[in-house]
């Protein structure tokens, strides 16, 4: 960097001040408003006014004083420092590289030779010559994952036998918590800030050994079609952001968006960040990258915990059987049973069921005194056999996360309700419910944001607010031989709820937990114990709650999707009756944008029997 | 190149408190993780937690000073469970990151392979068997071994 020409600092100003000669003069005048400048300094407009602000949250990204907040004044003053003469890492070249090879590109400036030790040693260490951007997929049993989390990875020179991907260093943006935050001052502190945002810098086998090994998620790998060039700029501003604080906020300024301005800065114009509106959900993020012809191919790496499933169900019965009797010591791996199995096959149990019980012990906390010796009795008899195959790894599902449908769902429907006829229109920002199509998503997991239906009721024209969800979480996860996992849900919201005369907008609160099992390959069967709790001033008592119970039938196809079951709930504080209800909701999906959905449901509420029945579109963008 | 390997791996461990690789004890086996209930809400949003878990402990025996070695050494701390799968496997990427941490040449890798997946019972003979130990093992092994021992040499 700067090593072409060596002219003084003070002719180069003189040059730049008095742009007489050339055809083309270079000048300063608008280039403070150049994309290119506003991205490499993370300036977003001003939502009044026409002035700037820096997301940047720390004086020393900046050169100038009022750097957060003027872009002309900072890039003066980092023409000017960069041209100062001197060496050494605090040089202002060496501290901003992106910025000064941006600048000296745009201005054909001859800079001062300047040495950087650290900043090359780090670009040395890091060795790049593609960027891959990975993205950790949602996990079945924890819809709190669903939104995915991205990062960079820095991938080697591929020439030789040398280089290994686990190796390979990833850059990532994350909320710097103190680890005593209770998870309520976690989420608080995310939504409205207050935890510095930072980057860091590790290996890609710390990730992998955090998001496939412990957290269970499957992670697929975008190699981006960047230049060595663009490479280089993207280290060089990864240099510049690197020490500096940058707010967090779970919602828009979160782990994707910062990943999102370095590929911005990599290729100006790219423009991802215009895509970011009120939030930026990290599957968006990688649709948006997938979109603009940034992604060159794509790998995917399963789970421990997808490898294990894989690796299990690929076994003949009777050895799915065998397994299950070693990891649970029923069964000695030297055993007969074992030994008079055919190598190949010795090897696939084994290697199964030291996958499962190492997946145990992470997910279940099997305790170390059975699983430790148990592991190493595995892995001797497995040493034992010579030239097995490698397990074979489960197949790239056919739809990616990215390619599943939108996650902005519209609705319109008409109905009927207790002989009342309605148009009804539904938006909800985020995310997927169980009958949406499922491909791309993990089957059985659903998470609502903020859906909100409005209802018009053409007998009196009267508009309702039916109904406003905060949050709804709900997870079947199957339940078989190897695995137990937990079904669950919980929600929170308003709605309207029959209180005998009236129906009324109630704020409820609910929740729920049970089984799960598979009876084919799309078809599961539920049994949830529910608990239900509404707040409303018309009830006796001003609240009422209820035990229940919902009973069903889920198939996730990919033409249909279909719900069919029967909730009961007792409710037992302000007055106490029963509500029955059975329901079937059926969607008919028109590939991965819309879907034609229709339900019908027949209550029994205070010995009543009322039919609701709704048919419509969901639109998904 | 290898140097500059072992560099991105000792850059990556540069924030954790760690006297020097390749000597001490490391990490035992299937120790499992502290502290992996995952936090729901860390899980959503991707916050970092100041207390990673990183089973590093130092002691003063046997200190390597091979610069390969050490990596090895390091490498072997935080992923002891999954090299000793592949090793009893006699393959996997965890066993070609040893291969390539130790600089271990194509044509070499085959025997490199065969010789840590029949020698597993000495590499890992029980179940309280640490990363330090295992890598002791390996060497000693290497050594031995008239093609690899080149890629351990002191």
């Amino acid at each position: 960097m700067g090593q072409s020409l060596r002219l003084g600092p003070a002719l180069c100003w003189l040059a730049l001040s008095a742009p007489a000669l050339a055809d083309t003069p270079p000048t300063t005048q608008d280039l403070h408003l150049d994309p290119a400048w506003l991205t490499l300094m993370h300036y977003q407009q001003d939502t009044l006014g026409g002035g700037f602000t820096s997301q940047a949250d720390d004086s020393a990204f900046f050169i100038s004083d009022q750097g957060k907040h003027a872009p002309k004044a900072e890039l003066e003053a980092t023409l000017s420092a960069i041209q100062q003469p001197g060496s050494g890492d605090s040089h202002a070249q060496c501290r901003f590289p992106a910025r000064t090879a941006w600048l000296k590109g745009q201005l054909n400036l001859s800079l001062p030779a300047v040495d950087c030790p650290a900043y090359e040693s780090w670009t040395e260490t890091l060795n790049t010559e593609t960027v891959t951007l990975v993205f950790a997929a949602s996990y079945l049993n924890s819809p709190s994952s669903m939104f995915g989390h991205t990062f960079l990875r820095l991938d080697p020179p591929q020439d030789d036998d040398e280089t290994n991907l686990l190796l390979a260093n990833t850059i990532s943006y994350a909320a710097d918590a103190a680890a005593h935050d209770s998870e309520i001052l976690f989420a608080y502190k995310g939504i409205f800030g207050g935890y510095p945002g930072i980057t860091s810098v590790q290996p890609y086998y710390e990730k992998i050994r955090l998001y496939s090994d412990i957290e269970h998620r499957d992670l697929w790998e975008y190699r981006l079609n960047l230049t060595q060039a663009e490479v280089d700029l993207l280290i060089a501003h990864a240099w510049e952001i690197r020490d500096h604080n940058f707010d967090y906020y779970f919602f828009d300024e979160n782990c994707a968006y910062r990943l999102l301005a370095l590929i911005d800065v990599a290729r100006p114009g790219t423009n991802l960040l215009g895509e970011v509106s009120t939030h930026a959900i990290p599957s968006d993020t990688v649709r948006w990258v997938v979109d603009k012809d940034l992604v060159s191919d794509v790998y995917y790496r399963p789970s421990a915990a997808t490898s294990v499933t894989y690796s299990l169900e690929s076994l003949p019965e009777e050895q799915q059987t065998l397994a299950a009797a070693i990891a649970n010591g029923y069964v000695d791996p030297n055993a007969q049973e074992i030994q008079q199995l055919a190598p190949r096959q010795r090897a696939h149990v084994l290697d199964a069921t030291y996958d499962y019980v190492r997946y145990q012990s992470e997910a279940d906390g099997w305790p170390r005194e059975f699983a430790a010796p148990l592991s190493h009795n595995l892995l001797m008899a497995r040493s034992d056999i010579d030239d097995a195959p490698a397990p074979q790894s489960p197949p790239q599902p056919e739809i990616r996360d990215d390619q599943g449908h939108n996650t902005f769902r519209a609705s319109i429907s008409a109905g009927q309700q207790a002989h009342r006829e309605f148009t009804e229109l539904t938006l909800r920002p985020a995310y997927h419910d169980v009958l949406d199509p499922p491909a791309g998503y993990r089957r059985g997991a659903q998470l609502q944001f903020l859906r909100l239906d409005a209802r018009y009721y053409t007998d009196n024209d009267e508009l309702q607010l039916e109904q406003l969800i905060g949050v709804e979480i709900r997870s079947l996860s199957p339940r078989d031989q190897f695995f137990s996992p937990l079904s669950w849900q919980v929600g929170f919201g308003g709605r309207r709820s029959d209180n005998g005369s009236k129906r009324v907008l109630t704020p409820y609160l609910e929740g729920g937990a049970g089984g799960s099992w598979l009876l084919g390959n799309h078809l599961q069967a539920f049994a949830i114990a529910t608990a239900d709790l509404e707040i409303d001033d018309d009830l006796r008592r001003g609240y009422d709650a209820a035990p229940g119970a919902d009973i069903g039938l889920l198939h996730q196809g990919n033409r249909l999707s279909l719900i069919a079951g029967a909730k009961t709930k007792a409710w037992i504080v302000s007055s106490q009756h029963r509500q029955d209800e059975v329901y079937i909701k059926g969607n008919w999906h028109l590939g991965r944008a819309f879907s034609l959905f229709a339900e019908f449901t027949r209550e029994d509420h205070y010995d009543r029997y009322q039919s609701t029945w709704q048919t419509g579109l969901h639109a998904y963008f | 190149m290898k140097k500059l390997i072992a560099g991105a791996i000792l850059l990556g461990a540069s924030s954790m408190a760690l006297a020097q690789p390749g000597c001490g004890v490391g990490a035992m086996i299937w120790k499992g993780q502290s502290g992996i209930a995952p936090h729901v809400l860390a899980a959503t949003t991707n916050g970092t937690f100041g207390n990673q878990t990183f089973g590093m402990t130092t002691g003063t025996l046997g200190c390597q000073t091979n610069e390969s070695v050490q990596s090895m050494a390091l490498y072997m701390d935080s992923n002891i469970d999954k090299v000793a799968r592949d090793m009893s496997r006699g393959s996997g990427e965890n066993l070609d990151t040893l291969a390539v941490l130790l600089g271990v040449d194509a044509a070499d890798r085959d025997t490199f392979r065969k010789v840590l997946q029949d020698n597993f019972a000495t590499i890992f003979p029980s179940s309280d068997t640490t990363s330090g130990e295992a890598v002791d093992a390996i060497v000693a092994l290497l050594e031995q071994n008239q093609s690899l021992s080149k890629y351990v040499a002191a």
